[in-house]
Parts: C-alpha cells; structure tokens; sequence
C-alpha cells in the first residue's frame, strides 16, 4: 500500500489536489482490484486518490433518452435500482455473477472498467449494452462507446488523471442474458462469459449486441456475430449457427484458469444456451 | 458400554467464544515493548547459485534495523526434521522459487517488508528439475543424493506375477493427483522474545509445538532448557502447521537474538503459498487382478510423490501412502513400491490424509473399473473383497474387532438408494446425474515408522477452588481439542465440564508429546489426561465417599458420580466440596501423565508387520451432475459413513465430517496450483481456487462406533478420515453419470470435456 492515500471531497477538489501528488498515482475506487493487485505485490503506486464517495460520481439518473450510472456507484446499489433493472437486463443478469454479495458492496463499475481486465463481468454486459462511457479530466470531457475504451489487457484509451464519470445506456427495450463459466459456484474469475442484449420485434431480432469475457485481450465486442443476427428470427438453425460464428470470432488463450479450445468452444455453448433463454 | 457425563455429548467448544467476538490472540495479535518486525528475502528462481547479499540500499529505509544470512547461526546450520537436509538459511545455494535467504529486520512490518524487497542477491542460476518423474531418470539433474529419491518403500507378499497370469480380469491405470494448499485463516507466523538469561521464548502458531522447540533450539545453540514455545490461539492448521513453523519461528528466534529485542515475523499470504508445505502431487500407477468370481487376487503399484526442493515430511508421507496404496481389501499378492522425488519446488509435507489421498484416488477409481471388467456392482465388487474383523492387510497386521467397514459400506448403500440409482441413467437436458462410491481405512496415529514419537504427556492440576487446568503437548488448531480433552477430563474426574480449563501447549509444562497429526490427539492426549487423572480421580472418590458417610449417607448401596456430583443413600456432595477436602487432607491434586502407543512394527526388506495400532474406517457414496455440453460437474450430495471408534462430540465430529468432506471435494474439482518452469503462477485465492459454502454438497454423515479397548473412552481417530474417500467417489460419480473417466485430479470441466469428447 501506498504512502499516501488522498481523499478529495468533491471533483473539484479533485481536480485542484492532483498536481501537488507524487507521480505514481492511481484512482482507488472500490478497491476490489487495486488493494488485490497490492496484496500480491503487483501495485507500486506512491499515492492513491481515492474517489469512492465523491458524490458526482454516485448517483445512478434517468433522462428521457438515456439511463447514466455513476462510476462510483456501487454494484449492489445498481443490482437494487428499479430503473436499471428495467432498461439493462443483461448487467442487471450479471450482477449475481459479479465477485461475492460483499465485494458487491464495494466494487464499483468505474472501477471495473478503469482495471482495463477482459474478464470483468460488469464491463462485458455493458459493453453488450451498448454503453457510453463519459471522461473527464479538469474542464475537459468526452464520450466514448465503452468498447472502445479498452486497448489490450490492463490498458485503456485512458489517459493520465482521466477519469470515468459515467456510463450512459441508451433506453431500448429490450432482452438481456448472461452466462459465465467460472471456476465454482460463485465467486470466481470467469474461464468465459457471454453477455446478450436483443431488440426483438415478434420473433425476429431487429438489433443484436453480444459481448465476451474472458476470450480476447479485452472485454469483447462480437461486431460480426452482432451484425449477423439483426434481421433473423430467432430459430434453433439461428441460434446454432450464430453460436458457430461466434467461436471463429473470439481469441481465447491457455493460462492457469483454463485452455484456449475449451474456452472457443464454451463462447459457442453459452451464446447457444443465452439465446435460447431469450427465445423462452 | 458405562454410562457417560460428558464424554459423548455435544457440550459447547471451549474456545467458542473468543473466536466468535475476536478477542482470540492469533501470533499477529499479539504486542511486546521493543517489538520489531522480520521480513523474508526470497530466492527469485527455481535454483541459484547465492554469490552475495547486500543490504546497501536496504539500509536507506527509514526505520531499517538489520540483516540476518546464514552467519548469523550460532548452531548447526541444520534445522532438525527427519533428514536434516533443509538449512535454516542457505549458503550457497537455494533450491525452490520462494525459499528464503536472508531476513531483514526493521521497526515496523512495512519497512521490513520494504527493506527486504531493496535486498540485492546476487545469483548465478543453475540447472534444475521440476518433474518428478523426470526427477527420477538417470539422465536427470541431481538435486539430491545420487538418484533424487528423498525415500522409497516396498510392501512384497505372495507371487504378483503369477497371479497376473493366471487372473481372469486385470486391470491397470495411471493415475495423477495435484497439490493442495492448506488455506488456513491464519497464515504463518511467530515471535520470538530473547530473555534475560540468554534462553528464547517464542510464541508460536503451530500444530507441533516441539519441532518448534527442536529447531529454535538448533539455531540458537541453546540447551532446551533454555527456549519455551507457547503456542498461540492457532488458525487452522490441517497439517501445513506441522513441520513449517519450526522453521518460521527458528527465523523469529534468530533475529530476536541478532537483535536483542523481540520481533515478530507474520507471512503475508503470497509467500505463504511460494514457500510454506503443500499436500504432495501424486503420481501413481496401479494394476489389479481379480479372478473369475471377482476376488481379488493381485495388486501392483508404483507410486511417486513430488517431494519439493527438500525431504522435510515426505519420507514418513510416503510412508502411509506405501501401507495404504492397496486399498482397504484382503489381497494375498501385493508388489508395491514407492519413491519421493526431489525437484526443485516448494518442499511438500503434511495435509490431512498424509500421503493416502492420492493413491487411494488411483486405487479406488481403479477398483470401479475392475468391477465393472468383472461385470459386479461396485458397491457387490468391494463388499467381497473388503477388510473384515480377523482378516490381514497386505502388511500382515490382523485386524481386531474394531473394524465396522462392511457396515459402513452398507449403511452409505442402503442411505444413498445405490442399488436403484447406480444403473438408472438419468439425462435431462445437458445434465446427467451419477452415483459413485468409495471405501477406504485409515492406521491412526504415528505407526512403525513414527513409533519413536508416538507418546504424549499430560498435566492435569486441580486448585483448592475445585477448577482444573490441564496442560497437554498436543496442539488445539480448531479441531476441537481443548473440548474433546476437557470432557476426557470432566469425564475421569467427575468435575464440571466448566470447570476444567485445557491450555494452547507451553513446552516448560509437558513433556514432548510428539505432534499434533495423525488423527492421534484425542487418541494419545486423552489417555495421557486419563493416566495423570485416575489418581486424582481416586482421591476424590475416596474423599467424596467420606464426605457422604460423616453427613450420614446410606452406605448399603454404592455410591454413583455422574455430571459432576457423587450421591449415596440420599446425600450428594459435589465435585467442588470434594476437592476442599482433599485439599484439608492435604492430598496431591497435581499429576503428571503419560501414554505411550502400543508397539508396532514395519520391515524395511518387504513391508510386512504391524503397521499401525488401530484403524478407522469409511465409506463414501457422491451423487454428481455433469453438464454434458461445459464438463461442469457440481457434487449434489455426499453420503458418508465412519467408523472412529467412540465419539467424544458428536457436534464437533460432524462438524470434522463435514469439513473433511468439503476439503476432499475442493480438491477433488477445483484446486489447481500451477507451476510453470519453475515457478508458482498463482499463489493467491484469485486464482487458486477451493470450494466456498455455495459449492457445498448436501451432506448425510453416519457414525458406526466400534470401540477401540485402547482409546480414552473406546474412541480412536477422526481428524483425517473424511476427506480421504472423497475424490475417487466423486470421480467414479462422474463416470457413472456421463462415461468420461478422468485420471487426474482436480476433476476440471476442461478435463472432463475433452473425455466426454471420447465417449
């Protein structure tokens, strides 16, 4: 653990404290990955700022167009929104999924996302949300499609002192799944995971956005699985064969939580079995 | 069988309390005036060359007090386990990714562990092994002797080849199993505070006390007189507290006496995996032969474990591994052979089940397949092969009355619905559900090849107030010692279960009683409480007895003691008044006592004899659901039943059942630790995986008591004995459900899809 842990109270704050702080600096939200990277001597960061409870970022707001969750906002208060739970099922599908009821207390989506790691549960079914992520650094901000902030493994489109403020999923209604294989039960990192959202119309897809955890550098979007979809009904030929597609699209490696070829080939089982649960 | 007070009741654990409010004293909780803190220099790579340590910028850390190498070892550089090859602290050369080299010592943890981390050694790398098989070649390279065998043992009885020939069905397998990491709550720790005579007294946490003892003393060059190891409130143990701790300890003690001041040396989880002890990776090849009716005729094993970068435990390991290896079943020729294998890896030891779990996970997966050639039931196949009052192991012990394994068996059969389940496919969907059963025995405490240390000493004092201390060498880790040895005592002295107080170890107190493993505790500490007991026992009966007559008791009919009060003809005296009046006749309410283990015997040419001094017994059923498409397996339920003699608490024998259990399954599915050329990938519990409460199968746990004449109350040993049996049930489940027979655990998806693409 760092020296030094500042706490500022607000964004401004903020904004007027980072210049006087030691280079090595990072953003501590929830912690749930930051204080397990120091654990095991993986974080060497002279200072932490932590913005756990800087009130900008806490809040989950519903405008007409869009619903905008904080990225200090935490998992189990998203898991208890109503207006999350209406307009992002797939995120909402994935929260049971997400570390233990307790790290849930404390983890966060900004968090999740800013770690950069393609297996983040949250991050995977936000990006099959169709997410914005809005950045901020002093006066400056911008948006960008959330699958886009991710480059490779533990690195992001962000840059020094940037901060994530918010995540903005566009209100449509429509059907959301997730499936995750991980080690055990619950609790665990996944092997590979699949996040759904589908705009149907009757038993036709109008819209398809599929993302993938665990299975290529970042948390990934499935562009040619996606596009295929739209426009097909939703049969068990579809389902069949955009589960094949799928597994020519992913990347996965063999690392000590599981085997490349095991791993293609569950990307193909559980959009198979995340479809299917749709067409129910 | 005598009725019973306290012995065989589920009274409430002695140290419920203060670990459920946490005010128990852990070794990191506790503080000293002066105290510093030790951090360790760990060797980066899979085996070095050391060619200096310097501690140049080190110094530079506020806070910073000093360096301690291998010079700063008053005594033999050797510390004393079994085969004294480990050094406290290397010389020339470190032989495993984690050992440690050097220790910094400095003002608080932070700056020890910062200052450890600005330590440059210096290093040449040298060639290394990392397989055990590889290990065992000729062309290997030698990291130990001439062949890189820590030990090896042969079992020979009877003609196995013959009988191969001449067997109407064979079977034969190869077999591998990982390791496990203990995962106690507690990771290592110790403190050492150097006293004013020059002696050393550490507080410790660790399942054996008196190792720690022998090794600070080694290092230290001190008579024992001179050291005194108390053992802290212990944090789970499961035989990662046995050999090790010496060891961290013996570097608290030197750094206290480089220093002159206490310090206090507590791992952080990471090096806790990197370089504490391990259950062995096994390797094994196993054959059976069976004749035409499905007797079992012959049995051939070959069977290595990864020993790690130095013998520490593997020799005895391998050991009850060797005597094992067969099975639970009356087989007339036996071939096995044994060997531990140096490599240039964590040093592996102890963990619950000590060397039995890997190859009882071989034999009985084979076993299955043997029955299924011969066209038996699995459960038929066993019941006729299996162990019985009056038959011999294949060492040629004759095995007593205490023997219930048949009827373990049967009862998990009857309780499961085995006969109904295990031929009835079950497929819904992608899930289909099986049935697999296991049996297994297990020789309680140390056995021939530990006999020299199988005794135990207990202090048993009663103060004029009527409360009782008792002191004994054996270690509480959360198993529940302190409870099942306080209603050993309440029980022989007919005092209240409240009044009796059993302490953490103090070496001054009892001599050494060997260690804590081995299922041996309730075994070896309660009779040695019972023999320092009975005299104390009698003073106040006698007394008790006078009482009665001078208050005018009946004495026409005998007198009774029960839960702590002695009654005759209409009066009662309590345990409390009894023991005022035996303090006014100024009689000795303080004994000493010891047990010692009866004799067994091991011949080293053929491995025949008296190997262990009892048995227990199970027998497991696992019914398990596995995703046809993921190779998921998830355990729906256990079935498990024992034979540990009496039990002493049946709650907290339960609660052994159950957590024996879940550690079987956790390792059985999910634990994988991985080595890649040399070096842990993933000490941490991100990544190293065990089962949580949600992986939790249902549990259905019966107890069978056959009384053990030589147990304290008829009770024998339990510790170990439920996780044994479960990896080759659970395996065997699997096959029964889906086809795939995966010979290596952990049973992963990945695995049991790539034989589900067989089937």
């Amino acid at each position: 653990m760092p020296e030094i842990i500042v706490k500022p109270a607000s964004l401004k704050e903020l904004w007027k404290t980072l210049p006087a702080l030691g280079k090595a600096r990072r953003y501590l939200a929830g912690g749930t990955d930051i204080v397990t990277a120091d654990n095991a001597g993986a974080e060497s960061s002279e200072c932490w700022v932590d913005i756990s409870d800087l009130p900008e970022l806490g809040a989950i707001k519903e405008t007409a167009r869009a619903l905008f969750i904080g990225s200090g906002v935490k998992i189990s208060a998203i898991e208890n929104s109503a207006p999350a739970r209406r307009w992002c099922p797939a995120l909402i599908a994935a929260i049971p999924h997400f570390a233990s009821p307790s790290l849930r207390n404390m983890a966060t989506l900004g968090g999740n996302a800013a770690n950069g790691s393609p297996c983040a549960d949250g991050v995977c079914a936000l990006v099959a949300e169709g997410a914005f992520v809005h950045l901020a650094h002093n006066g400056k901000k911008r948006c960008l499609p959330l699958k886009d902030l991710f480059l490779g493994p533990k690195r992001t489109a962000l840059e020094k002192d940037e901060l994530i403020t918010a995540f903005e999923v566009p209100k449509t209604k429509h059907f959301g799944a997730y499936l995750k294989l991980g080690p055990r039960a619950y609790f665990g990192i996944s092997k590979a995971a699949v996040a759904v959202s589908l705009e149907m119309s009757g038993k036709t897809v109008k819209r398809a956005s599929i993302a993938l955890g665990s299975v290529a550098p970042v948390p990934f979007y499935a562009v040619k699985t996606s596009a295929w979809l739209a426009g097909k009904p939703l049969s068990s030929e579809v389902v069949l064969a955009a589960a094949a597609l799928v597994m020519t699209e992913v990347s996965p490696i063999t690392d000590s939580r599981s085997e490349a070829d095991y791993r293609r080939e569950m990307c193909g089982v559980l959009l198979e079995r995340a479809l299917k649960s749709v067409c129910r | 069988m005598e009725k019973l007070s306290f012995v065989g009741r589920s009274l409430p654990r002695k140290d419920a309390l203060i670990k459920a409010v946490g005010t128990a004293q852990y070794a990191a909780d506790r503080d000293f005036a002066g105290l510093l803190h030790a951090a360790a220099v760990r060797s980066p790579r899979p085996r070095i060359k050391i060619l200096s340590i310097s501690d140049a910028k080190a110094r530079l850390v506020p806070g910073y007090v000093t360096l301690v190498t291998y010079k700063d070892i008053k005594g033999v550089n050797k510390w004393p386990v079994v085969m004294q090859d480990y050094p406290f602290l290397p010389e020339k050369e470190a032989r495993f990714a984690g050992e440690t080299v050097a220790l910094v010592v400095a003002d608080s943890a932070r700056a020890a562990k910062k200052a450890a981390a600005l330590v440059e050694l210096k290093y040449q790398e040298l060639p290394f092994v990392e397989d055990p098989l590889q290990a065992l070649k000729k062309d290997a390279v030698k990291i130990h002797g001439k062949d890189n065998v820590f030990s090896s043992f042969v079992i020979k009885k009877g003609s196995v080849d013959k009988a191969f020939a001449n067997a109407a069905f064979t079977v034969e397998g190869e077999f591998s199993t990982n390791y496990q990491v203990h995962s106690y709550l507690e990771t290592q720790g110790a403190i050492a505070l150097p006293e004013a005579d020059g002696g050393m007294t550490v507080h410790s946490s660790t399942q054996c006390p008196f190792y720690v003892l022998d090794a600070v003393a080694a290092a230290l060059a001190l008579p024992y007189h001179k050291v005194k190891i108390l053992q802290t409130v212990t944090g789970g143990g499961f035989g990662g507290k046995e050999d090790v701790p010496a060891l961290v300890a013996s570097h608290a003690a030197l750094c206290a006496a480089k220093t002159g001041r206490p310090v206090k040396l507590i791992y952080g989880r990471k090096e806790d995996f990197q370089s504490m002890s391990k259950r062995h990776p096994g390797w094994a090849k196993v054959a059976y032969a069976a004749d035409a009716k499905g007797n079992l005729t012959a049995c051939r094993v070959k069977y290595v474990l990864d020993g790690g970068a130095y013998s520490t435990l593997s020799a005895i390991v391998l050991w009850r591994g060797t005597v094992h290896a067969a099975g639970p079943y009356k087989i007339a020729n036996v071939d096995i052979q044994t060997f531990a294998a140096a490599t240039n890896k964590v040093p592996c030891g102890a963990f619950r089940g000590f060397g039995q779990p890997q190859i009882c996970f071989a034999q009985e997966s084979l076993i299955d397949e043997l029955a299924e050639k011969a066209g038996l039931d699995p459960v038929q196949f066993r019941l006729k092969n299996l162990l019985e009052p009056g038959d011999k192991t294949v060492t040629g012990q004759k095995l007593n009355s205490s023997c219930g394994l048949k009827e373990l068996v049967q009862a998990v059969r009857k309780r499961s619905g085995w006969d109904k389940k295990v031929n009835s496919l079950s497929v819904k969907g992608d899930i289909a559900t099986g049935i697999g059963f296991s049996a297994a025995y297990y020789g309680v405490g140390l056995g021939a090849k530990g006999r020299y240390l199988d005794r135990a000493g207990a202090l048993v004092n009663v103060y004029k107030d009527s409360s009782v201390a008792v002191n004994v060498g054996n270690a509480e880790m959360g198993q529940g010692a302190l409870t099942v040895l306080a209603q050993i005592t309440a029980e022989t002295l007919n005092a209240p279960y409240e009044s009796v107080r059993v302490e953490e170890v103090d070496s001054s107190k009892v001599p050494d009683s060997g260690p804590t493993v081995a299922s041996r505790t309730t075994l070896m500490s309660g009779n040695a409480i019972i023999e320092a007991a009975t005299p104390i026992r009698e003073r106040v009966f006698k007394t008790a007895y006078d009482i009665l007559i001078a208050e005018g008791a009946d004495a026409s009919k005998p007198m009774t003691a029960a839960g702590g009060v002695f009654s005759m003809g209409g009066k009662a005296v309590d345990f409390k008044k009894a023991v005022s009046g035996c303090w006014d006749r100024r009689l000795k309410m303080s004994e000493q006592g010891w047990y010692v283990a009866p004799r067994t015997t091991f011949k080293m040419e053929d491995g025949q004899g008296d190997a262990y001094v009892i048995y227990s017994y199970s027998a497991d059923a696992a019914e398990v659901e596995v995703d046809l498409k993921t190779g998921v397996a998830r355990v729906k339920k256990i079935w498990a039943a024992y034979d540990v003699g009496k039990i002493v608490n049946p709650k907290l024998a339960m609660g052994q059942a159950q957590g024996g259990i879940l550690q079987g399954m956790s390792w059985a599915m999910y634990e994988n630790l991985v080595y890649k050329n040399g070096i842990m990938v993933n000490p941490n519990f991100t990544d190293y995986v065990i089962a949580t409460s949600a992986d939790k199968p249902e549990y259905d746990i019966t107890f069978i008591e056959k009384p053990y004449a030589e147990g304290p109350y008829k009770a024998k040993g339990m510790g170990e004995v439920p996780l044994i049996g479960v990896a080759p049930a659970v395996a065997n489940a699997i096959r029964n459900a889906c086809g795939a027979r995966v010979r290596s655990v952990p049973l992963l998806p990945e695995k049991i899809w790539k034989e589900l693409k067989k089937v």
